[in-house]
């Protein structure tokens, strides 16, 4: 950041006067800017963070909890879920879960956002409206409409694919079978995850200058080069930052799952963040779940290492 | 001081405006048909809860669902309305997603100017802690969240509810306009620095236009996050007046099943204000577009 | 320098919010109001019922202010925990009658004296059962269901069924008549709308037959479904899944409401509850037309002349042990579990908790044959544990196997008892 003091001062010889408070000024400043975000985030996640990874070490359950006091167990709710088969499965499910979505979402997200810089500007508008409309429904509407549209009896889904002739789908029961009821899932988090991606990318294209692109062009690049060797560059910090907030939160589906099952999946769809739920709430032991909770956090820590790690570079470079 | 190629005229042969311009047009017409289809696809979700709400009772639950009703009534969004604490549940989200929109938008851009462009003791660490919070399954905390509001006096209370959505919305936010700022190429920077005014200042004047198209993201986002919200608006909110409204939405689901008409309707009333923001702040974003295009 | 300013405007924001929330002081439940929690279903369902207890606990107490609020079914207990946690649970709380025994045995309710509450020597037994614990008496009896066959008379006719079966065998060939005659031609037509995860009817067959859930024998919990009784009625209820219903094999009765899909006209009967025979007519959602042909009966049991054994499935009403108006809190329930209250509960086509008012359900073509079904019921194992075997979906997930042919009966049963037998067992 040296460079940046040299350009900033130009004149620096008529304010080295006041370069010593300038410079206690500077230093505080980063700490200052810090401090209200911080604030917040500490003062109401800290405590709570505290109380769960106690809890993960304790049996808590709904006796505990009546008395506001939990039973020191050491670790092992941790080997109890550890040890436990279904873990391990539903794990396995929901890595598969993850990757397929967060694929699907950041690659049609990218191209509609690229989809846009080239229609005309009506369509445009029309498009960044209806992705809005798309990204302001409530997770339990989106979820209640698409239930409704693959719906067993009354469903537009069944109706439409059979009157189209491709199939016989009247009375096709989406959700008989895992692989068909986790397609629906898996259509219903992209459709509702790419009106996000879709804008923050193309408000990060927005931001590519005009003539970087213009120049690259007249120097007789073809558009997938232009892409390739200017835009994309000044996309990278987006897009990695996207990818990971989309496994971040792909990882911790729930929702979706829950209600499109009417609050009660069968155990083959299963993914951690129910896992979590079913053995905190449901058979309320909140240790077991905080401690499946722990887990979950270090698994995505390690599935975003990668990431983190050349995020942290990126910002070294500058 | 820009690092921008200078445009010198080249000599071009002479090429045929007529036939580049047929061309790009035909090229323009794919991409619009494609658009159309993408935005088709995307909508009709949407377009059928609307054309949901708007249809008898009779017409949902049909074995041959209708594309369009053909006999559109009001009475599902009358149903929709005269729903206990309906005007409540407007109020009191409008009040959480104001607060936390504008508090959030503040915190992220000066929070996020600190991680983008300053190196100081703790940031690397910091960064970290932005990451790693998100990954907490919000349902694990719920416990652990009751006991310390309970503590603070924030049961039942608006100003508990913004302050947690306030924690899970500055994450993502600061994480987001950091990735913004990073992405301002160095000499647009620069080129402001020039004219001798203090960090601050130049900070303000010259990236706060530039990261617009960035706000403007991080602000829906923050707006539908507090609007969507349902488990702890619904676990930390208890008398009916206080209620949001999702857990107001909430109430059309019964032991009898779901009540589809005025349940369209009603989801259809809370999808309005987000709109509404959106279309005010869009063209922000076009902002953001032709400023680029100007510098230089 | 403006930055700064703002950044010191922003901190001062924030403290000035911490202020007013710190001198907020929290709002604990004091002398001038209890809080009540009922189901939804109580707010469409039978208002006046609860503003006929507001009104005469209001005349008893003028100072003090009832709060009545809505809870939804699938996260009430979220919110009960959080609010047992924080200290701030409500005054009155309704709980399933399958939920209570699991915070009973966890000491979340007051203990109540049985002889304070009107009508308590009537009880109906299924409901008294589930608020007791340990002989003591932890919540009050609410309202029950119960279920009958809610059937389409014109389609029996013209079947060439005379009158209603008297035995379960007949049922069956009634049914396979009810196939051959509109099966036939209509390839989603249902005899009987039996969706794969109605549990509830399931396990009615399952009764009838001599088998059970779960047996208790040394203190220890023993999961019964493999037995050969149990497997004998599984094996009906997938020759039912099979032959008799085109209903989806992964949804339960309410998502489609059973009823709603009655009113379409292709379903020949249903197995439901009081309030779905009005509400096959209901004129936004149903089919009004069809009042003239639709009746209902008592579902016969394969023992000919007996009625199979329904599940009461209802609602009860305890003080939680956080409260700090106990005494409130019991009035109130008096006031909602009064002879008048349960009649308006009664009305709304729901069994009133006492036998009193069953007469009064007799009187009712409408609700006699469902009154008459509640005579002959079963309930759930009263386990602390109960409420996880549920959570859990072991039936559902038993029942889905069934249906789809997933898995043959007798590993599904085998699967399904010995996850019971674990879950009603941890901790024991």
């Amino acid at each position: 950041m040296a460079s940046v003091a040299e350009s900033e001062f130009p004149l620096a010889s008529r304010r080295r006067r006041r370069f010593t408070r300038q410079t206690v000024g500077r230093a505080l400043a980063p700490y200052a800017l810090l401090a209200p975000a911080a604030t917040a985030i500490g003062v109401i996640l800290g405590y709570p963070l505290y109380l769960l990874v106690k809890m993960s070490f304790e049996k808590y359950g709904l006796f505990e909890l009546i008395r506001h006091k939990g039973r020191w167990v050491g670790t092992a709710n941790y080997a109890s879920i550890l040890h436990d088969g279904q873990f391990w499965h539903v794990l396995l499910r929901t890595i598969l879960f993850t990757v397929v979505n967060v694929t699907l979402t950041m690659v049609l997200g990218t191209a509609i956002a690229l989809l846009l810089l080239q229609v005309s500007r009506w369509l445009r508008i029309a498009i960044t409206t209806g992705l809005v409309l798309v990204w302001s429904m409530p997770v339990i509407v989106a979820v209640d409409i698409w239930r409704w549209m693959v719906d067993y009896e009354f469903g537009v889904a069944n109706w439409t694919l059979t009157k189209l002739h491709i199939v016989n789908f009247i009375r096709h029961d989406w959700f008989a079978n895992p692989w068909t009821g986790f397609a629906v899932i898996t259509a219903l988090i992209v459709w509702g995850a790419i009106p996000f991606i879709t804008i923050t990318v193309y408000a990060a294209l927005a931001q590519v200058p005009q003539e970087l692109l213009e120049a690259a062009a007249i120097d007789g690049a073809k558009p997938w080069a232009v892409f390739r060797e200017v835009t994309l560059p000044l996309l990278m910090p987006i897009f990695v930052i996207l990818t990971s907030l989309s496994i971040i939160w792909d990882f911790q589906v729930f929702q979706q799952i829950w209600v499109m099952l009417d609050f009660r999946p069968t155990s083959d769809y299963y993914t951690m963040a129910i896992y979590a739920f079913h053995q905190s709430f449901q058979i309320s032991e909140y240790g077991l779940g905080a401690s499946i909770a722990v887990v979950m956090v270090l698994f995505m820590f390690l599935a975003t290492l990668v990431y983190l790690r050349q995020m942290l570079r990126t910002g070294e470079v500058r | 001081m820009s690092s921008v190629t200078q445009i010198a005229p080249t000599p071009v042969a002479p090429v045929v405006p007529r036939k580049i311009g047929r061309r790009r047009r035909v090229h323009k017409l794919g991409w619009n048909l494609l658009g159309l289809l993408v935005l088709a696809v995307m909508v009709f979700p949407v377009y059928w809860m609307v054309a949901t709400a708007f249809k008898p009772g009779q017409q949902i639950l049909s074995y041959t669902p209708q594309w369009f009703p053909t006999s559109p009534t009001l009475s599902n969004f009358r149903d929709a309305i005269d729903q206990p604490f309906f005007w409540n549940a407007v109020k009191n989200s409008l009040i959480i997603v104001s607060a936390v929109v504008a508090l959030s938008v503040v915190l992220a851009f000066l929070a996020s100017l600190a991680l983008a462009k300053f190196h100081f003791y703790g940031r690397k660490a910091f960064i970290v802690l932005i990451l790693g919070v998100q990954m907490v399954p919000l349902a694990a905390l719920i416990i652990p969240l009751y006991i310390l509001m309970s503590r603070l006096g924030q049961i039942d209370k608006l100003t508990g509810v913004i302050a947690m959505y306030l924690t899970f919305v500055l994450p993502f936010t600061v994480w987001t306009m950091r990735g913004f700022l990073l992405g301002i190429p160095k000499e647009l920077e620069e080129a402001a620095m020039v004219d001798g005014a203090t960090r601050f200042g130049a900070f303000v004047r010259v990236l706060l236009p530039l990261v617009g198209p960035g706000l403007v993201a991080t602000s829906i986002f923050a707006f539908i996050q507090a609007w969507n919200e349902f488990i702890i608006a619904y676990v930390f909110l208890h008398t009916p007046e206080k209620q949001t409204l999702m857990v107001w939405l909430a109430s059309f689901t019964t032991l009898r099943g779901t009540d589809w008409g005025p349940l369209m309707a009603g989801a259809t009333l809370s999808a309005l204000p987000v709109v509404v923001f959106f279309l005010l702040v869009q063209r922000r974003i076009a902002f953001g577009l032709t400023a680029g295009a100007v510098r230089g | 320098m403006k930055a700064r300013l703002l950044v010191v405007a922003v901190l001062a924001a924030m403290l000035a919010v911490a202020a007013t929330t710190a001198s907020g002081g929290t709002s604990k439940a004091q002398a001038g109001k209890i809080v009540v929690w009922l189901q939804n279903d109580a707010q469409n369902g039978w208002p006046e019922a609860v503003a006929l207890a507001s009104r005469t606990f209001k005349a008893q107490h003028p100072d003090v202010d009832v709060d009545v609020q809505y809870q939804s079914w699938g996260t009430h207990l979220q919110k009960f925990d959080a609010g047992l946690v924080g200290g701030d649970a409500p005054d009155v709380i309704e709980l399933g009658n399958t939920e209570m025994t699991k915070y009973m045995a966890a000491g979340a309710f007051k203990s109540l004296t049985q002889s304070a509450f009107p009508n308590n020597k009537t009880w109906l037994q299924g409901l008294k059962g589930s608020c007791q614990y340990n002989g003591k008496l932890y919540g009050v009896p609410y309202y029950a269901g119960a279920r009958a066959v809610i059937y389409r008379k014109d389609q029996y006719k013209a079947a060439g069924i005379k009158s209603t079966p008297k035995s379960f065998a007949q049922f069956l060939a009634d049914g396979k008549k009810l196939m051959k005659k509109y099966g036939k031609k209509d390839g989603g037509y249902s005899a009987i709308y039996f969706p794969g995860k109605y549990w509830y009817f399931a396990m009615s067959v399952v009764y009838d037959y001599g088998g059970k859930i779960a047996v208790r024998s040394g203190g220890k919990w023993k999961g019964t479904l493999n037995s050969p009784q149990a497997l004998q009625a599984l094996n009906q209820v997938k020759t039912m899944f099979k032959s008799l219903t085109r209903a989806s094999k992964t949804t339960d009765e309410a998502n489609p409401q059973q009823a709603l899909v009655f009113a379409k006209g292709k379903v020949g009967s249903f197995v439901g509850n009081g309030w779905e025979w009005p509400y096959a007519l209901d004129e936004k959602l149903g089919d009004p037309s069809l009042a003239p042909v639709v009746g209902a009966y008592p579902m016969p049991s394969h023992t000919a002349g007996k009625f199979m054994p329904t599940f009461l499935g209802g609602s009860d009403l305890a003080v939680p042990v956080t409260t700090k108006n106990q005494s409130l809190a019991v009035d109130w329930i008096k006031a909602f579990t009064s002879t008048a209250a349960e009649s308006e509960i009664a009305k709304a086509g729901n069994i009133a908790n006492t036998t009193k008012l069953l007469a009064f359900n007799a009187s009712n073509p409408k609700l006699a044959p469902f009154a008459r079904a509640a005579k002959y019921s079963w309930f759930v194992p009263t386990s602390p544990n109960w409420a996880n075997v549920e959570n859990a979906n072991v039936l559902q997930d038993m029942l889905v196997k069934i249906a789809t042919g997933r898995a043959s009966v007798k590993a599904a049963a085998n699967s399904a008892s010995s996850q019971i037998t674990r879950i009603l067992n941890t901790g024991a």
